[in-house]
């Protein structure tokens, strides 16, 4: 176990940080640099922040006599991903006068600003408590924001699973008063007081981790993909219970065959009423038997993979002290979002938007951000933050529609979106991210222009394939879950993954290795002429790709670089 | 080339001879030409008549105050200039700084010659204020008797042109001085005139003193006239007329790309010139005009396409600065009534020329001008003055400049500062920059290198606090220093971000506080960051600081002003007034000393 190995280095910061506090305070007031200490840095991500730099910029900062153009990211909490549009107006604030102007919507159903500088960083993070939200822990090595499916049109189990995922997040917060010192109050404690962390303890987690709760046939929260996954089993119209999914997660290294995604496994069911206890148990497990040695090998999957599922649920159910009863059936259909109006149960309407790689700005003739600022100033409902980065105007009475409607036709955002489009997907990456090798955000538009006009020719234009695009390997866009997964390995250059299910309940597979971006659309062409062909009817593009042997099934994580075709070996 | 100065093949010369004096003609400025008759008249009366020795016997030698009100150091040179043509006649003359002197004090002076320059719109220079309140107060002392003449500096392009010096003529002519020459205005292309008014006034004086001698041989207080035509001191080598030629070694644009500003850092090898700076001393840069810009001026008076013209002007006027004379002149040549009745009226000139140039009034009024008649019209070239951003302790035989790119808008017209264009986008590494050293005496680092030191430069203005931490540095000066320093955007305009890391680091730099004005809705400026650090800042006062400031003098240097004058009020618990008389204090005592443009 851990303590055999040294232990890695953030595990003696978090240690000497007084619980998260490290000099941060100290590193915001010296004006010579943008930057925080690296130790802070570290230590920020339990706060919701991210130091980034301009990469575009890095080849001519030094010459200039500068440092890096550095920023920061903030991340916000949002469990379940509801804002008020008062929020929204708020976070529209905060993105034009604290950050650059943007906000994005993230694949973990929450936002983030981006171009912070460190003189803005106090009254942006004040302006987001202001608005009743907060950036706790949503990075770090703690649990994350908690996500849940945005189905606001089951007006019932949507309002249990996002008030399950406020109750989870709320249960799993650190208990530290660093956050609210440093970014809140105007007075700084002085280190001393005495604190603790009954759950995390002073070191909290070997590694980040990931709660998602999904209501089935929905599983646009790629409840697999997560550390800690729970399904809601619905009888009657009723949330009976959860079946408990655990150890699934994207990161890997290229490489490094001993990293891998890995899809959660499904360990039993629970009541309502027993989800935090499980929550609270898994997360304990995790601490004290993760890897604190080797960061690449601290998260729960790996941790699954070396107790084995059977000995990591009796550990679970000891610290439970009741044993999880058997999964329950259930049924995912996709882990796509449902696009324009929907009306719900409850005589309501629910209006999705495409947000192109979550990316709310002006761009051309489409007015994102202007157009959500007026929909937010009219609208009386709420809005649901989706896992693929969209956004639904959600509760909207009947007679509030047309004017929903005529707003959305003005700021240019009710046009026709491709099927393709809609099932897209990419990560942030270049400029802002450190580690990005490739770019996304601003590639992947593109790329799916030119797949359009391919699939239009060959008439599968109303075909929906999951399309998923990183700067890297660690899986912020969840790209292992793609039936086509493009992954970054350096400028210019993606290893292209196939195979994986429409549904999000099987991994892909390695198909093309270092494929140069002008190379995508001629690899992919033959594969969708083939499928446009020889499809059978309703077979999704993942399947098909493996019954005609393209690529091999991906039956569980540790398969995941295995059964490679020949001279693809990772 | 018919159109420049030459001599006529009837000229007594041999024909060779005449080919080589129509080369040097050629290449000549109207005041090179100016200069040379008058040179060959005087060397004509000097050589022709053998009697008129200036070793004469011995007489008294009269004193002579010389007063001057300088800003940009021009009357401080002038003052320097007219000292030793002085001393060569045969004066005990002395050159005084208003900012030393009093009116009490100078009232007993027996003769007098004023050198004032005019700053901004009319006003006196900063270090002069307090000469100049207590001359226009009532209480000021009486003249009576004191000879006295003024030589006023300006510019033209400002309004109130020489002002402070005709405030100064008029005022001590009605204290009962006794005026011995009229007063001279000088424009910025001062020299010429400036050394005739000296040595006319200088003659003027010496022949009604030999008068007053003559009535009364006895005249107390005089001494004996030693009579020096060794060289005074050494002028400096090289100057806006005979500039060096310096290789620009470096040239980085300190902006990122995604500024909005651009801010040039130049570095020169001084190698060969001799030159020696001081921290706080400027560069003087005699640039070269936008050829572009040429055309368009050759074009609209009908002269495009003389290519020896176009060198002549990209090389010697000014085709930028427009005045109300220049109106007026124009008028008169061209016999256009409406430009004459323009040049004439004051206000509308005023709000023709706000905001335009030459190119402007050329183009408003189309007409085909002769060469000559176009190179009347404009004014010499003047050289643009950059604090010097570096120490000669820290960069052996380097000078690095700081030059802010000026471009804007007006009446429809891109205009461009005509040397930080010249800097931003003509010249390139391993090209030269002329350019003669522009001495700064009244803006030094203390003479104890113990003593603290507040820097405020904001932008530019932060130029000679790079030069001031280096020399520091390298000398290893133990007194603290604090920078305030701010521009727009941190991440893209802190200009020498990473050297004052590295300042701050190595302890040559105590503290820094910066304020970037486009980061948040609510600008910020350094006078907001003086005020947050008040308490500090005004016990580092009390310890002894000397507070330099830099930069803009419009907006700038009056808020930091005004803000330091609250640091005062507010910490020290007095009153505004009371906070005016300890800044005045330290500006007495050179503590509180300002580099403002």
């Amino acid at each position: 176990m851990a303590d055999e190995k040294k232990l890695s280095r953030n595990e003696t910061i978090k240690e000497e940080s007084r619980f998260l506090r490290g000099s941060i305070a100290e590193g915001l007031h010296r004006a010579e640099t943008g930057a925080l200490s690296e130790d802070d840095t570290q230590l920020t991500k339990f706060h919701g922040i991210y130091q980034q730099d301009d990469r575009d910029l890095r080849a001519e900062r030094g010459r200039k006599k500068m440092e890096k153009a550095f920023s920061f990211m903030a991340r916000l909490r949002i469990p379940g991903g509801t804002l008020t549009p008062a929020q929204w107006l708020a976070l529209d604030d905060i993105a034009q006068e604290r950050a650059n102007g943007t906000i994005r919507l993230t694949t973990r159903q929450t936002v983030q600003f981006h171009g912070i500088i460190k003189t803005n960083l106090r009254p942006a993070i004040a302006a987001i408590n202001r608005a009743m939200l907060d950036t706790v822990a949503a990075c770090g090595d703690v649990n994350r924001n908690v996500i849940a499916t945005s189905n606001p049109y089951e007006r019932a189990t949507h309002g249990a699973v996002v008030a399950l995922a406020r109750a989870v997040s709320l249960a799993l917060l650190p208990k530290s008063r660093a956050y609210h010192e440093i970014w809140i109050g105007d007075e700084l404690v002085a280190g001393g007081e005495e604190e603790d962390e009954p759950i995390y303890g002073r070191t909290y987690l070997p590694r980040k981790f990931k709660i998602a709760i999904t209501v089935p046939p929905h599983n646009d929260v790629d409840v697999f993909a997560h550390d800690l996954g729970f399904i809601a089993i619905v009888e009657d119209g009723r949330i009976a219970g959860y079946n408990v999914t655990a150890g699934g997660g994207m990161g890997m290294t290229h490489g490094e065959p001993d990293t891998f995604p890995r899809t959660g496994d499904v360990l039993g069911f629970c009541a309502p009423d027993q989800v935090i206890a499980v929550a609270e148990q898994v997360v304990t497990t995790q601490r004290d038997f993760g890897d604190r040695a080797d960061r690449k090998h601290a998260r729960l999957k790996y941790t699954i993979e070396r107790m084995g599922v059977d000995g990591f649920r009796a550990e679970l159910e000891r610290r439970l002290g009741f044993a999880l009863a058997p999964a329950r059936p259930f049924h995912l259909e996709g882990n796509g979002d449902r696009y324009g109006w929907r009306e719900g149960d409850d005589g309501l309407a629910h209006y999705t938007l495409f947000v192109e790689n979550g990316r709310i700005a002006d761009t051309g003739t489409r007015r994102l951000l202007s157009g959500l600022r007026a929909i937010a100033g009219v609208h009386a409902g709420t809005f649901v933050l989706t896992c693929n980065q969209n956004l639904t105007i959600a509760q909207v009475a009947p007679d509030r529609r047309p004017a929903i409607d005529a707003l959305l036709a003005e700021y240019g955002l009710d046009g026709d979106v491709t099927a393709l489009r809609r099932h897209a997907m990419a990560c942030v990456a270049l400029p802002t991210c450190g580690l990005a090798l490739a770019e996304s955000e601003r590639y992947l538009p593109s790329l799916v222009t030119e797949l359009d006009a391919v699939m239009a020719r060959l008439g599968l234009a109303e075909d929906a394939i999951t399309l998923r695009m990183t700067g890297c390997p660690n899986g912020c866009a969840r790209p292992y879950l793609a039936e086509i997964g493009l992954v970054g390995r350096g400028p210019g250059t993606y290893n292209l993954y196939l195979g994986a299910a429409f549904d999000g309940s099987r991994l892909n597979k390695l198909y093309m290795k270092d494929v140069s971006d002008a190379a995508i659309v001629a690899a992919l062409t033959p594969l969708l002429e083939e499928y446009a062909r020889d499809r059978e009817s309703g077979e999704r593009f993942g399947d098909f790709v493996i019954r005609r042997g393209h690529v091999q099934a991906t039956v569980g994580g540790n398969r995941f670089h295995a059964d490679l075709a020949p001279g693809l070996a990772a | 080339m018919a159109s420049l100065p030459m001599l006529p093949d009837t000229a007594p010369f041999a024909a060779e001879q005449i080919a080589v004096l129509n080369k040097v003609m050629v290449a000549t400025t109207p005041e090179q030409r100016s200069w040379l008759s008058g040179f060959l008249a005087g060397y004509q009366a000097a050589t022709a008549a053998p009697q008129a020795s200036p070793a004469a016997p011995p007489a008294t030698r009269q004193p002579l105050s010389i007063l001057f009100a300088t800003e940009s150091g021009n009357s401080e040179a002038l003052a320097a200039k007219a000292r030793l043509v002085a001393t060569r006649l045969g004066f005990a003359a002395r050159a005084i700084d208003m900012a030393d002197a009093t009116p009490e004090v100078m009232a007993k002076a027996s003769n007098l010659l004023v050198i004032a320059s005019t700053w901004g719109e009319g006003d006196p220079p900063q270090r002069a204020i307090d000469f100049y309140t207590g001359l226009m107060a009532d209480a000021a002392p009486r003249f009576d008797g004191v000879r006295y003449a003024v030589l006023a500096l300006g510019d033209r392009a400002y309004a109130n042109f020489c002002e402070t010096g005709r405030r100064f003529d008029e005022r001590l002519a009605a204290l009962g001085g006794a005026r011995i020459a009229d007063r001279i205005e000088c424009d910025v292309d001062y020299e010429t005139r400036a050394k005739a008014w000296i040595d006319g006034t200088l003659g003027t004086l010496q022949a009604l003193l030999a008068e007053a001698a003559d009535a009364d041989p006895a005249e107390p207080g005089a001494d004996v006239i030693h009579v020096d035509f060794a060289r005074g001191p050494a002028e400096q080598a090289w100057t806006r007329s005979r500039p060096f030629e310096a290789e620009i070694t470096e040239r980085i644009n300190l902006n990122s790309s995604r500024s909005t500003a651009e801010t040039w850092h130049v570095e020169l090898s001084l190698a060969g010139s001799g030159i020696t700076y001081e921290p706080g001393d400027a560069l003087g840069f005699v640039p070269t005009n936008d050829p572009a810009l040429v055309d368009e001026v050759l074009t609209a008076a009908g002269l495009a396409g003389d290519a020896t013209l176009h060198a002549a002007l990209a090389d010697r006027f000014d085709v930028t600065t427009l005045t109300r004379l220049q109106i007026a002149e124009f008028g008169r040549m061209t016999g256009d009534a409406a430009l004459i009745e323009l040049g004439a009226d004051a206000a509308r000139a005023a709000a023709f020329i706000e905001g335009r140039q030459v190119i402007d009034l050329l183009a408003a009024a189309p007409h085909r001008l002769t060469p000559e008649q176009l190179t009347g019209l404009l004014r010499p070239l003047p050289p643009r003055l950059y604090s010097i951003a570096s120490s000669l302790r820290a960069v052996p035989e380097e000078a690095h400049l700081l030059i802010g790119a000026v471009r804007f808008e007006t009446h429809g017209r891109a205009r461009k500062g005509v040397a930080s264009a010249d800097v931003a986008e003509r010249r390139r590494v391993g090209e030269t920059m002329k350019v003669y050293l522009k001495p700064n005496s009244h803006f030094r680092l203390p003479a104890d290198p113990a003593t603290p030191i507040v820097m405020i430069g904001p932008g530019t203005g932060i130029a000679p606090f790079r030069a001031f931490v280096q020399d520091r540095d390298a000398t290893g000066a133990a007194g603290r220093s604090w920078l305030f320093f701010g521009n727009r955007q941190y991440t893209h305009d802190f200009l020498y971000q990473l050297e004052w890391q590295d300042f701050l680091a190595r302890g040559a730099l105590s503290r820094l506080d910066v304020a970037f004005s486009r980061d948040q809705r609510e600008k910020v400026y350094v006078q907001h960051r003086l005020w947050e650090q008040r308490r500090d800042l005004y016990a580092w006062m009390e310890d002894g600081a000397v507070v330099y400031v830099c930069g803009d003098a419009n907006a700038m240097a009056k808020d930091v002003h005004a803000t330091l004058a609250r640091v005062i009020a507010d910490q020290a618990s007095v009153d505004a007034e009371a906070a005016q008389a300890y800044l005045d204090r330290m500006r007495r005592a050179g503590r509180y000393l300002r580099d403002v443009y």
